[in-house]
């Protein structure tokens, strides 16, 4: 049972955030251990095909300069306090996007080198599924993160037939 | 003069307008599976548990768990009972919270009450 007033609180925030990062946004990657593959169709969101900056959406190398962070891969354990401190160095407020089914808790399960899931470390916004992710859900999950577009999987029910779909 | 300027000039603009309108290579995008309830029975539920490399399904009595979030759209439970798995086509599923992409399907129990 949620305290009263956290759905008018929750749609504050997201009303705030669409407010300021509408229209521009800048991203910074972080890989903690991915395969690449994730980098790779990140990459191609600025080949013109995807065309990422039409959106307003520009990457940056530095994470002071960035208002998200999109993480991937499954958090390894030797990679807690670089992540931590670019989590820190980041001006607020900012959104953290775990990207790929590696950074969700598929394919690696917690063990002595790897956290499974990047839940663990940083505090996540938006979780994007896919191995890897196509620009095209990257797209959307960037939009989701900003509140462009609202999420659609919540509705989905993954059944034929069913007629929940 | 490299083809691909000549091919831009006579097809014009080549970025996709997703989201505003879909993007023609969503059709063949690798997407999770969807599952049919009344094909699933408890045995092929654990087998296709057995097959999933990225620990994205578990089976909980007479319903079958399928995380959204960690399933790789591998494709190998699709190919193991095609008659009760197929693509769902399904491929914008960010969401705020990872729990929205845990589904529950539920099986057709041997004693199906």
């Amino acid at each position: 049972m949620k305290p009263p007033g956290t759905e008018e609180a929750a749609g504050a925030l997201r009303s705030s955030v669409a407010r300021q990062f509408g229209r521009s946004l800048h991203i910074r990657t972080l890989d903690t251990g991915s395969c690449a593959a994730c980098e790779q169709e990140i990459r191609l969101l600025t080949a013109p095909h995807y065309d990422l900056h039409r959106l307003g959406f520009f990457f940056t190398p530095a994470p002071r300069h960035a208002d998200l962070l999109m993480v991937t891969g499954p958090m390894i354990r030797a990679f807690d306090i670089a992540a931590r401190k670019t989590y820190e160095a980041m001006p607020g407020p900012k959104l953290v996007v775990a990207t790929g089914a590696c950074a969700l808790g598929g394919v690696y399960q917690p063990d002595a080198f790897t956290h499974g899931t990047v839940g663990e470390t940083l505090p996540v916004d938006v979780w994007i599924p896919g191995c890897p992710p196509s620009p095209l859900a990257l797209l959307q999950g960037l939009l989701v993160a900003v509140d462009r577009l609202a999420e659609k999987a919540r509705d989905l029910s993954f059944m034929q037939d069913g007629g929940l779909r | 003069m490299p083809g691909w300027f000549l091919r831009g000039l006579r097809r014009g603009v080549v970025t996709t307008r997703y989201p505003a309108r879909p993007d023609a290579s969503a059709a063949v995008l690798p997407t999770p599976p969807a599952f049919r309830p009344e094909a699933l029975t408890r045995e092929l539920a654990d087998r296709l548990c057995l097959i999933c490399p990225s620990w994205a399904l578990t089976r909980s009595g007479d319903v079958l768990i399928f995380d959204a979030g960690a399933c790789t759209a591998c494709g190998r439970c699709r190919e193991a009972a095609p008659e009760a798995v197929t693509a769902s086509g399904e491929f914008e599923l960010a969401v705020t919270d990872p729990a929205h992409l845990v589904k529950r399907i539920p099986l057709l129990g041997e004693d199906a009450s």
